[in-house]
């Protein structure tokens, strides 16, 4: 009941008509924030009841994955904003450590900027084939799934239901998306506050914070999703030419092959940062007080660095260091790591 | 509730006019072809009594004829072109959006159509969609359109390439489109996509010998190609018309010895080559009758 006390939401039904092939719909079977924008995306996947649930059983389930031992939630815990803690997890059938940080997945119906931290898939229809099939990843059997998933009768079911078509790995793919999009975090303390609900108020220190995030961080963590989804060079290294394991060194560099794009990597949210360490797409960071120290002080020059952050840092006092910490801290919705529809489906068996 | 319902209510019925759009716009197309056929008298042949539209649909057969020069294009035989001498075990493409163009300009759009054209010898695909996998060698050069509206034709459009909707949306299904067979970047290179085409082979000249691998992709590179007909081509009487696919043409300007290695990390050769793809390799050849 606090939600709907605390924070109105709206359903939106937007029907966009038209554009050159003429009838395009687009509908949300999600709650959208009403201090949120309107989502933009248009994937040929409208949400359904019945698709969030199909993908939510698919989301834990360990037959996604070669060993049947690994589902998308091994390294995407919802307790953890659907991160995994770990600087490079190392849950994939091959046991080998990733090269990248497992990043928190919320708010991702505005994500329409791509994904991965090079933003290499186009939407969530597209990336999910990478994570399924990729060697260190779930290395699984494309052919072989759609057996094991006609092999369950609630499956079977369950995408007839949600696609009106049998199981198939292109709804396999649209159920996932349609469940990560179903993942709305925006009823934090700091929500609380914003939507001025009754009750709700911040600390001297944390509106101190506030402001100071505004001014300093707010360039890339743009407005209430605090990201704008976008790729930047954070002045992590100097150098970013180390062309091994693919680009993956690089940055947004190895999708588009632009040398303005070399060591930008998307912009993540501020929202449940205290959540999700480790930081940055190498997880180079462990703690916030690192990650803040490094944009006062760490920030390392080259020709791409960001133009928003001074060469030498922020400069800022252990008080203003403390006081970001503190506001970043009222990002965190425990509404939404607690929230069973985000959970293993009740009376689901591997 | 009763608004949440709705809204799954109107997501269902949205998702199955989506799915069915494609086929509508179609219907309607081919509805206000015969339509204006009907109204316009100019559109029937001399022959036909004015007024009465031509109501049959027929097959028509589209030949992407692969050839080097005057010679046809075979896998593992030398060519030589200029001063390099190239051998091919791969050619793959896919050709998308077929639209047919009357006399009158009208244009009957071939539904589902994404296809992929090729010649290749069996293709080890492992790691793609699962660890050990086999694509079985295949030649294929034609296009089999059903259902064609009764017509005469002066030209065919296509793109060689799969078009951004399609393209950077990888559960979308349509025609051949599949993950499953080599033509597309579903882990970490580029972006998750469809490669438009790859043709591979070794490359020689004087001693030296590289094998070359060439490919295409991205929205940017999705090109569409128009070929006219030297004359009108009748639908009912003809059974398909042969485009010459010059491979030879696709490498102008490319020197294979140079660079061998053609994808997204040479964006401006991996543009000539998709240029030329859309420019000159394809060429009107014959009409089958």
């Amino acid at each position: 009941m606090h939600i709907i006390g605390s924070v109105s939401f709206v359903i939106a039904v937007t029907i966009t008509a038209c554009d050159k092939n003429g009838i395009n719909p687009k509908s949300y079977g999600f709650l959208i924030p009403e201090h949120f924008p309107q989502p933009i995306f248009d994937t040929g996947n409208p949400s359904s009841r019945e698709g969030i649930e199909l993908g939510r059983m698919l989301f834990y389930d360990n037959k996604l994955s070669a060993n049947n031992k690994i589902s998308c939630a091994s390294c995407h815990d919802p307790k953890l904003a659907f991160s995994d803690g770990l600087q490079f997890g190392s849950a994939g059938v091959s046991a080998t450590p990733l090269l990248r940080h497992s990043p928190a997945l919320f708010n991702l119906a505005w994500a329409n900027k791509g994904l991965f931290w090079d933003g290499g898939a186009t939407n969530l229809e597209s990336q999910v084939f990478a994570p399924l099939t990729a060697h260190d990843e779930m290395a699984q059997d494309l052919d072989q799934l759609i057996i094991e998933l006609n092999s369950v009768a609630r499956y079977v079911s369950g995408f007839q239901e949600a696609f009106n078509q049998p199981v198939n790995i292109q709804n396999v793919a649209k159920a996932l998306a349609q469940f990560q999009r179903s993942l709305v975090s925006a009823n934090s303390k700091y929500d609380r506050y914003r939507l001025k609900t009754k009750g709700a108020s911040l600390t001297m220190e944390e509106i101190k914070g506030q402001v100071l995030v505004k001014q300093k961080c707010q360039g890339c963590h743009v407005g209430e999703l605090f990201t704008d989804f976008d790729f930047h060079n954070n002045g992590l290294d100097t150098d970013f030419s180390d062309a091994g394991h693919e680009g993956i060194y690089m940055g947004r560099f190895r999708i588009t092959y632009d040398i303005n794009d070399l060591g930008k990597f998307k912009t993540p949210s501020l929202r449940n940062v205290a959540l999700t360490s480790p930081y940055m797409h190498n997880a180079r960071f462990s703690t916030l007080e690192e990650v803040v120290e490094h944009y006062s002080s760490g920030i390392k020059g080259s020709v791409t660095l960001d133009p928003l952050l001074p060469r030498n840092g922020f400069k800022l006092s252990a008080q203003e260091q403390k006081q970001i910490i503190a506001f970043l801290h009222t990002l965190t919705d425990h509404t939404f790591i607690s929230d069973q529809k985000h959970f293993l489906p009740p009376n689901f068996e591997q | 509730m009763g608004i949440l319902r709705l809204s799954v209510f109107y997501a269902t019925l949205f998702n199955s006019l989506y799915k069915y759009q494609d086929k509508l716009i179609n219907m309607i197309r081919i509805f206000i072809l015969a339509l204006i056929s009907a109204l316009c008298p100019s559109y029937s042949e001399a022959k036909n009594p004015p007024g009465v539209m031509p109501t049959t649909s027929g097959e028509l057969v589209i030949t992407f004829d692969a050839r080097i020069g005057n010679k046809d294009f075979a896998l593992n035989q030398d060519f030589n072109i200029g001063s390099q001498t190239l051998n091919f075990n791969k050619l793959r493409y896919w050709v998308s959006n077929l639209v047919l163009i009357t006399v009158q300009g009208t244009e009957y759009i071939v539904p589902d159509s994404y296809f992929l054209m090729e010649e290749v010898d069996d293709l080890n695909l492992s790691g793609t969609i699962k660890d050990k996998m086999t694509y079985p060698a295949n030649k294929r050069e034609t296009i089999t359109l059903k259902n064609v509206p009764a017509g005469k034709y002066k030209s065919v459009k296509f793109s060689i390439g799969v078009d951004s909707k399609f393209n950077d949306n990888l559960s979308l299904r349509a025609g051949e489109l599949t993950i499953a067979n080599g033509m597309s970047s579903i882990v970490w290179m580029w972006h998750s996509s469809y490669i438009f085409s790859s043709i591979a082979g070794s490359v020689k000249q004087g001693a030296e010998t590289k094998d070359f691998k060439v490919e295409t992709g991205l929205n940017a590179n999705y090109q569409t190609r128009t070929v006219d007909f030297p004359a009108p081509i009748n639908s009912t009487a003809s059974k398909g018309i042969v485009l010459n696919v010059d491979v030879a043409k696709v490498f102008d300007g490319i020197d294979l010895i140079k660079t061998p290695l053609i994808n997204a990390m040479t964006a401006p050769l991996m543009t000539s080559v998709a240029n030329n793809q859309a420019t000159k390799a394809i060429v009107f050849g014959s009409e089958t009758k």
